[in-house]
């Protein structure tokens, strides 16, 4: 009898009834031989393994993180509330102290999901670790966190979600982002000036394999989380840095996926994307269950796997240690600002634009945040869209000075006030309030 | 006029139960644990003085027999040859002295990925047929979805060029169960060959008998399921036998009462009290299976849950807190006994009717009591109180987690049935005693059958046969495939789950009619769709076919004059997923 070494809660919901359309890669299929391996395997019967049924987030767990316009209902579906329901299931269990560590096998992903949502980017509409974390924080405490987001796409919505957050540390391993979707993601973006090197990239040039994965997790990766000194660890799962995935050009194995979980030790895993989902997602998510147990993982191997032919170049491998070096530098030591934006008065101001791929909406934004030394500082975003009118979100951070909760409430005086905003929200972590107005 | 015979671990249990339902005749022996055949012939000869035998026209057998055998160790050594592939190392999963794994490796979809050794396929055999081993177990990963390396296993065991095969009897991983679950196939199908020989001594002993008393009727076998299985079937599969012992009671109830609602069904022996859960028209089901000692198996199972609370448990007193069970003491004190036991505490209070002697429980009771400075009477009302909360503490436990039992759809997910018994039915010795004291407990109606202490045999005598399987469809690859008859069909592009669905449905009626002549009689087999799913498969974003999966089974129930069990409720449970091409 095959016996855990740490116990592992598995939320599997592979919605079987929801999709974009019907050929898309985010659709029924996609957890199907995912399904079929962890069953085969018996995983469930492992002593120490058990599978729980996923919760529905509520609105409340949505309206926590995100400004939504003009509501949550309008852009987040049912199968949305339930992938970050299951992620928050994982997350019970896991502070509960019901299993050591969980693991979220939900769809659909929601890493691109940023912090004010118009529609669907990237496959995603909420941001599922980001729902889970603030639940976390709303019922566990204000916990210090790293998000390390293995995903072959820049994490670019938790990247904007925690931009500011000085409790949350970011790090994204993606393919680099002048070759795939969203293009995003380069060193330099260090997060807000309040929390300059809470937010780390690592873009890893195409072909990149185990070997590159790993030298980044020992060389960046654990050092930074050593002094980072995190109170949970949550992996963002992502599986398109496999060599067999059809929309992205890497060369990791499902081996490679379990050593790097194995070496990361993460509390929770959430699964994020991942297409091809015959040849790997079956063994990748074996592997990620195996190794997040603690069982004996090195027999798991997918068909037409080839150390040797997926080996990668000496020129790589220079190219990875290089960034490697220099990340881990940035981490310690980050410039005084950020690269983009400019200081007005007490604000520091940035200017975005953000498109929505997977339904077509052009977004503007001009993003102002509290200077503040004492907080993660108060944010007012502006917001409009080619599907919503000029609107607006403030968010009193959950670690807010008085100063800079004082500022909150004025900005949103100040909003209805102007009038001349759609839709005004406040997200007030500090006080637990979430208010929208504009019905 | 029907039969029912069930070999419990004190008693052995036989009724005839005539055409209208009326139990005719009881019997009621002492189980013989070395020899069943003695328990089984008696409680039959016993019966037989009732009824005549020329009017019974079934029979059916709840046998702990290879139960015991596999508790005991009393196995056959079994030769079990796995080919696993990449995954969890097979070698966690050794079973037994005689384990041989091979390379060899065949992935979700049935698709060969790597083919089976040969060579050291060729050397187990030589080895086992130099130790003398006459039966065997083939398995291989993901053969109900190719059963091709499990095939060839069966092959290279019983004919090999080179030698006169010695091997009486192979059981095929995907002949089992067309479930996915690679250890618990090669342990069911491990003990379904470890237990073959006595099954069938057994049942060659049972067939003599039966028709030594002039009984012409078919002889079927109870399953924990709360089915039967015909004893030509069960020959091959004799591991669908293990542990129908709560399934012989659970029928009980349905048959005795006309059981329709959700409702939880108690059977408080002296042991223990186990705990079943009845809803949408059957009993509950394990999702995969039933397990046995350390070993999670394919058989299929009712869901039941078993504490150590009964009539012979013995009471404590722990710091002043009074405990019940879980250790049996009994018989009770005033039946004989040496210690206080639940049944003493229920007889203080008045509460065990008129068989007790009420002295000796008082005078039992008042010495543990007086040893801790309770009242007498406080000592025994704590017992029966902390004896009902210990039962619906488990009811609620036992039906919370059926309820938060995963779901893979968003429509179960979000409308999906809860469980919410409102009934229970009592059954066993303390049965009446228990009866109100649980009405008010559970704030539900309580009910005890009538006939309860012989329910377990009547469930035996008036339960139908079921049978569950498995059909996988791949129209990209054109096969249809159900494992556990062996039928492999070549499909179109164009077949369809409801095409599926009525495959699944005809060859299921098919199996029974050929082995039941019960159920070759009747047009209105209560067969089920439980599952029904039908996946578009994408490859570079064109649909290339679909994956199908259906699942069909004949639900349990009783077979009665009319009214009886569950015939009423259609396509409960049914998992389904619109989409996806249909």
């Amino acid at each position: 009898m095959l016996t855990a070494r740490n116990s592992l809660g598995i939320v599997f919901f592979p919605a079987f009834d929801w999709a974009i359309s019907p050929t898309h890669p985010e659709r029924e299929e996609r957890l199907l031989y995912t399904q079929d391996q962890l069953r085969e395997e018996g995983v469930f019967d492992i002593e120490g393994i058990r599978e729980f049924k996923p919760e529905v987030a509520t609105r409340e767990d949505v309206e926590r993180v995100h400004f939504c316009i003009p509501s949550v209902e309008t852009v987040a579906t049912k199968s949305h509330l339930v992938s970050a329901g299951g992620a928050i299931r994982a997350a019970r269990a896991v502070m509960d102290g019901e299993v050591d560590r969980g693991f979220a096998l939900v769809r659909p992903p929601g890493h691109h999901a940023m912090k004010c949502v118009h529609g669907n980017r990237g496959f995603c509409n909420i941001n599922v670790e980001a729902v889970m974390l603030e639940y976390i924080r709303e019922h566990y405490g204000n916990k210090r966190v790293a998000i390390i987001d293995t995903d072959c796409h820049h994490g670019d919505g938790t990247q904007d979600v925690y931009w500011h957050d000085r409790n949350t540390l970011f790090i994204s391993l993606h393919q680099d982002g002048r070759t795939l979707y969203p293009g995003t993601g380069f060193p330099m973006d260090l997060g807000g000036p309040n929390a300059m090197g809470r937010n780390l990239n690592v873009p890893l040039p195409p072909n990149t394999s185990d070997e590159g994965f790993l030298h980044v997790i020992d060389n960046l990766v654990l050092p930074v989380l050593e002094d980072f000194k995190p109170d949970l660890i949550i992996n963002s799962a992502g599986q398109d840095n496999h060599f067999s995935d059809p929309i992205t050009n890497m060369n990791f194995s499902a081996r490679g996926y379990a050593m790097l979980n194995e070496r990361l030790s993460p509390h929770l895993a959430v699964l994020e994307g991942g297409y091809s989902i015959q040849g790997a997602l079956p063994y990748v998510n074996l592997g990620i269950v195996l190794a997040m147990a603690g069982v004996d993982y090195s027999g798991v191997r997918e068909p037409g796997f080839n150390p040797e032919k997926y080996r990668q170049s000496a020129k790589v491998t220079d190219y990875i240690k290089d960034v490697s070096d220099k990340v881990r530098d940035l981490y310690f030591n980050p410039p005084p600002c950020p690269k983009d934006g400019e200081v007005s008065g007490d604000y520091y101001v940035r200017m975005k634009d953000i498109y929505y791929d997977t339904d077509g909406i052009s977004e503007s934004q001009v993003e102002s945040v509290v200077i503040c030394g004492d907080c993660s500082g108060t944010v007012k975003l502006e917001t409009w869209s080619s599907v919503n009118p000029l609107s607006v979100g403030i968010e009193i951070p959950l670690d807010a000075c008085d100063r800079c909760a004082g500022i909150g409430q004025r900005l949103l005086e100040e909003a209805h006030l102007k009038g001349s905003y759609r839709y005004v929200q406040m997200i007030n972590r500090r006080d637990r309030e979430y208010v929208q107005y504009g019905f | 006029m029907r039969l029912g015979i069930d070999v419990g671990g004190t008693h052995t249990d036989a009724v005839a139960v005539d055409r209208e339902g009326n139990v005719t005749a009881t019997a009621k022996v002492r189980t013989v644990h070395e020899d069943l055949l003695v328990s089984v012939r008696a409680a039959l000869e016993n019966v037989l003085m009732q009824v005549d035998a020329q009017d019974v026209a079934r029979l059916n057998l709840s046998t702990t027999l290879s139960t015991n055998a596999i508790v005991e160790g009393r196995t056959e050594d079994v030769g079990v040859f796995v080919s696993s592939g990449p995954g969890v190392d097979p070698e966690s999963f050794r079973i037994g002295r005689h384990y041989y794994t091979f390379e060899g490796s065949i992935d979700h979809r049935g698709e060969e990925v790597a083919a089976l050794d040969g060579d050291s396929l060729e050397s187990a055999v030589a080895l086992c047929r130099r130790e003398g081993v006459r039966v065997f177990a083939a398995v291989s990963k993901f053969s109900t979805r190719n059963p091709a390396h499990e095939n060839i296993m069966h092959e290279a065991i019983t004919s090999d060029g080179t030698w006169e095969s010695e091997a009486e009897f192979v059981t095929l991983g995907h002949r089992i169960s067309g479930m996915l679950n690679f250890p618990r196939r090669i342990s069911t199908a491990y003990y379904n060959a470890a237990v073959w020989r006595t099954f069938n001594a057994f049942a060659d002993a049972v067939e003599g008998s039966v028709r030594h008393y002039g009984i012409k009727a078919p002889v079927n076998i109870l399953k924990a399921d709360g089915g039967t299985m015909p004893l030509s079937l069960c020959r091959g599969l004799p591991v669908e036998s293990i542990l129908s012992g709560p399934s012989a009671s659970v029928m009980g109830i349905i048959a005795l009462c006309d059981v329709v609602e959700d409702c939880v069904i108690l059977d408080i022996g002296g042991t223990t009290t186990d705990i079943a859960v009845f809803a949408a028209g059957a009993p509950v089901i394990e999702p995969e299976g039933i397990s046995v000692g350390s070993y999670p198996t394919l058989v299929r199972a009712m869901k039941t849950r078993s504490i150590g609370i009964g009539g012979d448990s013995r009471l404590r007193v722990v710091r002043g807190d009074v405990r019940v069970g879980p250790e049996r003491v009994g018989p009770p004190l005033c039946m004989g006994g040496t210690e206080p036991t639940l049944m003493d505490a229920f007889n203080y209070l008045g509460l065990a009717g008129t068989l007790c002697d009420r002295e000796e429980s008082e005078r039992g009771i008042a010495k543990l009591a007086g040893l801790w400075d309770i009242f007498p009477e406080a000592l025994a009302r704590r017992a029966v109180d902390y004896a009902v909360a210990a039962i619906r503490k488990a009811v609620e436990e036992l039906v919370a987690e059926i309820n938060a039992r995963p779901v893979y759809t968003i429509m179960e997910l979000l409308e999906g049935r809860k469980v919410r018994p409102r009934k229970a039915y009592v059954m066993g010795g303390p049965a009446r005693a228990f009866q109100s004291l649980l009405a008010e407990s559970l704030g539900w109606e309580v009910e005890t059958p009538r006939h309860y202490e012989v329910a377990n045999a009547i469930g035996a005598a008036m339960t139908r046969t079921t049978q569950v399987l498995e059909l996988f469809a791949d129209t990209d690859k054109g096969v249809m495939f159900i494992p556990v008859l062996d039928i492999e069909k070549r499909i179109s592009s164009r077949y369809s789950l409801e095409e599926a669905e009525r495959d699944a449905r005809r060859n299921l009626i098919a199996l029974l009619k050929e082995n039941d002549p019960e159920a070759a009689r009747r047009d209105d087999l209560p067969v089920d769709i439980v599952e029904a799913q039908s996946f578009n498969m994408v490859g570079d974003f064109s649909t290339l076919g679909r994956n199908i999966r259906v699942k069909a089974q004949v639900r349990p129930g009783v077979n009665g004059p009319g009214r009886r069990g569950s015939n009423g409720k259609n396509g409960n449970g049914t998992v389904r997923n619109g989409k996806g091409g249909r």
